[in-house]
């Protein structure tokens, strides 16, 4: 028995992130617990030309902080951006786009990041990728990979690196669930991910629906929306859908209200 | 047609520089010059993302954007059809297209569009996506309009596939990235709106754009100002 539609093989477009998806979870299949970022970050090192990989959680409010890294460079790279405030990883927060640095000895480089460049280098750095985790204006993080050699990313090895940014960005929201102490309806499932590509704006819209009901911004109103979602047993979509159609409303401090339907 | 507004557009369409580069205006402005010059009532633009998975990257309204949705969710439809066969996919009158495509027929007679033409974005052998243009009216299309619309196509196309850095010979995908998320931001935004304003999400995007429209913003930029409340925005409830 799967509520999770992502069990089913998928075929087309959507390989890229099943097979990434899978990566991920074979990771955590190793570490024997259940799929975190860390996952994320061991996978992206295995299947990219890159010596490590760090994440960082990042907030315009309150402090920024590294959440994970696979080696002792990665961890030095998100110290140093968040202890300095600058580096890749902070534009691509600030910008919301991918700031992709092959060589941090490219002239014109040193001015703009100059303590940075340098502390990165001597850590062991030479390339840098620096990944925002957002779902439009849900930014919770930067997912940073590096290279000790001058590297490009290919058309492919970038499609796969934005792939492992999204899982990310989910995965990150997703321990925000645990902390809302929502009920759940049983442990959550395991790398389980809808695709969300057909349905994504009644998600989004609904996200931004509940943020004037429940009062709060829009990265907790879409957490209390998948928490719902989870705690129900339903698809994401399909409650999303609900809330569109106004036939539920959410409400602070209370269980959200749903008219019933005619049987 | 106004030819001044066709040059202009023309000239706008091949500004392809980088720094100031905004995927989502850039095809706003495509669709946006259609609907006010071409014989249509709406338009809309599907590009292929970085897996070859189209996406409805612009609309000028929302009825047209869930249109062309129906068609990506259930795979049928002339602007889908354009992009698999790279050639144009002319449809003066919907009411008999109802063997070909069944279901996008009666989506789009429910959706009050009775004629269509979707146009290929290409490139030589690269085909990055389709420009839709739809008619409420059945009937023949202008001819003169055709070939514009084809015209205003290729521009886009040769501007979006000449993005480039110093560091890489073409940035498209990960535009295409960005422009991605800014349509979840500007999904998000109207969700917002509407819930604040009591009005449905075809009213609340018609508002963000003109918002954009009236003080010359990108709209991605008017969505995240509305959703983080960092700004006062007139109109609109802040």
């Amino acid at each position: 028995m799967s509520r999770c539609p992502a069990a089913v093989a998928p075929v087309g477009p959507d390989r890229r992130s099943a097979r990434i998806r899978l990566l991920v979870a074979e990771q955590a299949v190793r570490r024997g617990a259940r799929v975190s970022v860390v996952d994320v970050c061991t996978a992206a090192v295995a299947a990219l030309p890159v010596g490590g990989a760090g994440l960082s959680a990042m907030s315009r409010t309150a402090a920024s902080h590294p959440l994970c890294s696979t080696d002792d460079i990665s961890e030095q790279l998100e110290e140093l951006q968040l202890t300095l405030g600058e580096g890749p990883c902070v534009d691509a927060f600030a910008r919301g786009s991918a700031v992709l640095t092959p060589d941090l000895l490219t002239n014109g480089l040193q001015d703009h990041w100059a303590v940075f460049a340098d502390a990165a280098l001597e850590a062991g750095a030479r390339a840098v990728f620096s990944l925002p985790l957002q779902k439009g204006a849900i930014s919770p993080g930067v997912l940073d990979l590096y290279a000790g050699i001058p590297t490009v990313l290919d058309t492919e090895e970038l499609a796969d690196a934005l792939a492992f940014a999204d899982l990310a960005t989910l995965l990150l929201l997703d321990t925000r669930i645990d902390e809302t102490g929502a009920p759940t309806g049983g442990p959550m499932p395991d790398g389980c991910f809808e695709d969300l590509g057909a349905y994504r704006a009644e998600i989004d819209q609904a996200s931004g629906m509940l943020t004037v009901q429940l009062g709060v911004g829009i990265e907790e109103a879409f957490v209390r929306l998948r928490a719902h979602a989870y705690a129900r047993g339903r698809r994401l979509a399909d409650v999303a859908t609900d809330v569109v159609t106004r036939r539920l409303r959410f409400s602070p401090d209370a269980e959200p209200d749903q008219d019933e339907e005619e049987t | 047609m106004d030819q001044q507004l066709l040059a202009k557009t023309f000239v706008e369409l091949a500004d392809n520089l980088v720094a100031d580069f905004d995927l989502i205006d850039f095809l706003r402005l495509l669709t946006d010059r259609c609907v006010d010059m071409l014989d249509a009532s709406a338009a809309g633009v599907l590009l292929a993302d970085r897996d070859g998975k189209l996406r409805v990257m612009a609309a000028s309204d929302e009825r047209v954007r869930l249109l062309e949705l129906f068609q990506l969710q259930n795979d049928e439809g002339p602007c889908l059809e354009c992009f698999r066969t790279a050639v144009p996919v002319i449809v003066p009158d919907l009411g008999t297209a109802t063997a070909r495509w069944p279901r996008f027929a009666a989506a789009a007679q429910r959706s009050g569009f009775g004629a269509v033409q979707a146009l290929p974005m290409r490139l030589r052998d690269e085909i990055v996506g389709a420009l839709n243009l739809f008619r409420t009216a059945p009937g023949p299309f202008d001819p003169a309009a055709t070939p514009v619309a084809q015209g205003l196509a290729d521009v886009a196309t040769i501007s979006l596939l000449q993005q480039r850095t110093a560091e890489r010979s073409t940035v498209l995908n990960e535009q295409l990235q960005t422009a991605l998320n800014s349509r979840v931001l500007i999904e998000q935004a109207k969700g917002k709106l509407a819930e604040r304003q009591g009005i449905d999400m075809e009213q609340a995007f018609t508002a963000l754009r003109g918002y954009a429209r009236a003080h010359n913003r990108r709209l991605a930029d008017v969505a995240r100002a509305l959703i983080d409340s960092t700004e006062p925005l007139a109109g609109l409830g802040s």
